[in-house]
């Protein structure tokens, strides 16, 4: 179990430090943070004491040692713009975020698997169709079209909470409701078709041709045995908690994690963007680290074959 | 029962005796906080206009900052007592400022003297370089540059406050209340530059106890009729009244101003009545506010010419014919009737009526006359060699619609550009083998031309200095501008500076002024200016 573990965490340092390669070279390579920031109009002199003030007129490869080097020490960076830590930056933006992006988490899951459920288990019924019909309307529709579609009907038009900002946590409703739809309509597809899948299956029509309530099988064998490519999907968007809203931050003003990286991208502030995406990539591999986990939990079988891989 | 002893007794006594009057000041003050939705509110970061020089900086500054001479910004732009009740001229390198006594900063502190001259300072503005002697910008030495975290003003300043500030010498302290600005060289825009963005002054004590330049620049203390209470980056800035302000006591209460990037963000929040101001409504989205009766949209023109310029060594457009037959192709009333809902106008060139007697009344840009530009490109020998023309996605208002309609008419003329969207301005400045044109603006920083046309195509300026563009005669005349107090001399130098990059060895063609159209409750008595700069000072505002 502990090689197991162990060579998991290898492969999530190796992805890290793919990242954070990737989005360096990308950013270093297709734009001059001194011309974001201090406009294209500013004198020539200052853009070249940015630059130097900055290192950003030494050879990209120069560069990427040092800033490597120093990630590896522990140090982050500085914004080129703000000129605090990039971390601290962040960690400051994180809380805005997480109200939003928790909240919708879970009103995916209070919505989406008792929905996908219940449409699985009235196959055909008019509920079904009408519950598939939301999902496949939730997750197909662009956050940024239903987001400004709610903004109509319940800021401009009824008035009864704001169009965006962090002011009250009024203002969290209407961006929590436009996360939460979409991916309430993707776990309720998925639910669903899991579920199916379990309730076509032989041991479904022993247990109840043995004479065990519905209910008892349903519980009992059908959701169980269903709860796996639900869970994957949930560690999916445990992963995204950290960078999932950038849209629906833009839409509503909403000054979290999201909008920072909006806005460090395009002015190629390069410690911000790679602090978040540091943290991104890290949620993401803890995710899926703790749903391999419960996996193990969830079908012994599957516990089973992680140890004999790992020996 | 709780027992009550005499000291209790006493402290609920001083409590409420301290308490109440604030309590009835408080309920006394009806004015109104009004929220303002921006794009963005500072580009760097920061509220220090040496460092904050874009349009978004310009547009919240002088609600919590002055400078020593003023604008009549919703008149004429004319030059106005400020900070200083007067000026006078000791000599051609010399001006001398009366400053206003009883001026409060934020702080409570009086303005005197020594804040100006401090702001003025190597400490606070030009680090260790030099004034320009003879047209050349001296460099700047890079081992003074000290990190984000020390006092010293970060690298960059230096430069910005040298390019606003070329040939000042030194401020010279008078008394209390009066100081000479004194010039290295002779210079008549003096008085212009200290109306003009970067002039801004604050109090020495506030900078000097503040730990650091950033923790100084996110909250300034400036004399404005607002003060800033709390700056928090790339999402809000919070002023409040600045009641011992000298012009009177401030109309609202506080200001606030929320970022909200998205343009449909921005008039919904205005709709809803989340906010009482939407800035930086684009032109097709007028029609959309104004269809409500409680709404207007207030703005137009400012000092801000867009222009499309190129690279004069690309190929194609070396001789100079090819770059007149671009100017004389476009339709500029057209785009400014299709794209601007005809809410601005075809300037003269690049200059404004500001400037004052500098201005040339009867100059105009190239006539729109597709046959001439026919004939001209027919002269010049070319057959329609594609010109790469890099563009950027509406980093200016109507920025991509504006270039399709600009291809479409050089097309008719035989001009072939081809467009290539890029993403940034390194993009558009990399110096490969085709550079071709491409879009800029330029702004009348001050009244007068070495604000805007010597600036950005003089020696120093960004085109000279990028390769894009030079001319002999060109450069000489801005060197004329820059030194001279003969003004006759500089107004025909001007002339002539018109003649060349505009006519004759054209660097750019300007296209049109641009605007900026901010829509409000209609109920609220508010003027834009023709600025960006918001002014809510008393005697503007009105609910």
């Amino acid at each position: 179990m502990l090689r197991f573990l162990a060579l998991r965490l290898a492969r999530a340092g190796v992805t890290i430090v793919l990242v954070v390669t990737f989005a360096f070279v990308v950013l270093r390579l297709s734009g001059d943070p001194a011309l974001t920031i201090m406009s294209p109009d500013a004198p020539p002199a200052a853009l070249a004491a940015f630059r130097h003030e900055w290192g950003l007129d030494q050879p990209v490869w120069v560069q990427y040692l040092r800033y490597f080097g120093a990630i590896l020490h522990g140090e982050l960076g500085q914004s080129m713009r703000d000129g605090r830590p990039a971390m601290a930056l962040v960690i400051e933006r994180l809380p805005a975020t997480l109200m939003l992006t928790v909240p919708a988490l879970l009103l995916k899951i209070g919505l989406g698997v008792p929905a996908g459920i219940h449409a699985a288990l009235h196959r055909n019924s008019m509920t079904d169709r009408v519950v598939m019909a939301g999902a496949v309307a939730g997750f197909t529709v662009p956050s940024f079209v239903l987001g400004l579609l709610l903004v109509l009907v319940f800021a401009v038009h009824l008035g009864w909470l704001p169009s965006g900002g962090d002011d009250s946590w009024r203002g969290a409703i209407l961006p929590v409701v436009t996360l939460g739809l979409g991916g309430a309509g993707i776990l309720a597809r998925f639910t669903r078709s899991a579920m199916l899948e379990v309730l076509g299956q032989p041991y479904i029509r022993t247990a109840s041709a043995k004479g065990v309530p519905w209910r008892l099988v349903v519980r009992g064998h059908a959701l169980p045995n269903a709860a796996i490519p639900t869970v994957t999907v949930v560690g999916f968007m445990v992963g995204t908690l950290i960078a999932g809203a950038v849209v629906v931050e833009s839409v509503f003003s909403w000054p979290g994690v999201g909008r920072l990286l909006v806005v460090a991208v395009s002015n190629r502030d390069l410690a911000v963007v790679q602090c978040v995406l540091l943290l991104v990539a890290s949620t993401m591999v803890a995710a899926n680290l703790t749903v391999d986990l419960l996996y193990g939990l969830l079908d012994p079988r599957l516990r089973g074959q992680a140890t004999a891989g790992a020996h | 029962m709780p027992s009550i002893t005499r000291r209790t007794a006493l402290q609920l006594a001083t409590a409420a005796a301290a308490g109440l009057p604030r309590f009835a000041i408080a309920q006394a003050d009806t004015r109104p906080v009004i929220t303002i939705a921006v794009q963005g509110i500072a580009n760097t970061n920061t509220l220090d206009n040496l460092r904050e020089q874009s349009n978004v900086g310009e547009r919240t500054s002088l609600m919590f900052n002055e400078r020593p001479i003023d604008l009549d910004y919703t008149g004429d732009l004319a030059l106005r007592p400020g900070l200083a009740t007067a000026w006078r001229r000791i000599d051609d390198a010399t001006v001398e400022l009366s400053l206003r006594p009883g001026v409060k900063f934020h702080n409570g502190d009086e303005m005197t003297a020594e804040d100006v001259a401090f702001r003025f300072s190597p400490a606070m503005a030009f680090g260790d370089t030099r004034p320009v002697v003879n047209g050349k910008t001296l460099p700047v030495a890079f081992s003074a540059i000290i990190g984000q975290s020390s006092k010293q003003v970060p690298a960059e300043v230096p430069p910005v406050a040298r390019r606003l500030w070329p040939g000042l010498d030194r401020v010279e302290i008078v008394d209390r209340h009066t100081v000479r600005f004194v010039n290295a060289t002779p210079d008549v825009t003096i008085e212009g530059r200290l109306a003009a963005m970067g002039s801004e002054i604050v109090s020495r004590r506030a900078f000097e106890a503040a730990a650091t330049w950033l923790d100084y620049a996110r909250k300034p203390v400036g004399t404005g009729p607002y003060k800033v209470r709390e700056f928090t980056p790339d999402t809000a800035l919070v002023l409040d009244a600045h009641d011992e302000y000298w012009g009177g006591r401030p109309p609202v209460r506080t200001i606030r101003l929320v970022q909200v990037p998205e343009v449909a963000a921005r008039i919904n929040g205005l709709l809803s009545g989340q906010y009482q101001f939407a800035c930086d409504i684009p032109p097709d989205q007028i029609q959309t506010v104004e269809q409500n009766a409680a709404f207007e949209i207030q703005g137009g023109p400012i000092l801000n010419h867009r222009m499309t310029t190129w690279d004069m060594h690309e190929p194609s457009l070396r001789d100079p014919r090819v770059r007149q037959a671009i100017g004389h192709a476009i339709d500029r009333q057209a785009i400014i009737d299709g794209l601007w809902a005809g809410r601005t106008r075809v300037p003269a060139g690049m200059q404004w009526e500001f400037f004052g007697d500098m201005f040339i009344a009867d100059w105009k840009v190239p006539a729109f006359d597709p046959a001439k530009a026919r004939g001209l490109l027919k002269a010049a020998g070319y057959k329609g060699e594609p010109i790469p023309y890099r563009l950027l996605n509406n980093y200016y208002t109507n920025q991509v619609a504006t270039a399709q309609v600009l291809v479409e008419m050089w097309r008719q003329v035989g001009l072939n550009m081809q467009i290539q969207m890029v993403e940034n301005w390194t993009q558009i400045r990399a110096k490969t083998s085709q550079r071709g044109v491409r879009d800029w603006s330029a702004g009348g920083t001050l009244n007068d031309p070495v604000g805007s046309i010597v600036s950005n195509f003089g020696p120093n300026g960004a085109a000279q200095q990028a390769g894009e563009y030079e001319n002999a005669e060109f450069s000489r005349m801005c060197v004329v501008l820059e030194t001279s107090a003969d003004r006759a001399l500089r107004r025909r130098a001007f002339k002539r500076m018109l003649e060349i990059a505009e006519r004759d060895d054209p660097a750019y063609t300007i296209l049109h002024q641009n605007a900026t159209f901010t829509a409000k409750r209609r109920d609220i008595k508010w003027q834009a200016g023709p600025s960006f700069a918001m002014d809510f000072r008393p005697g503007r505002f009105a609910a």
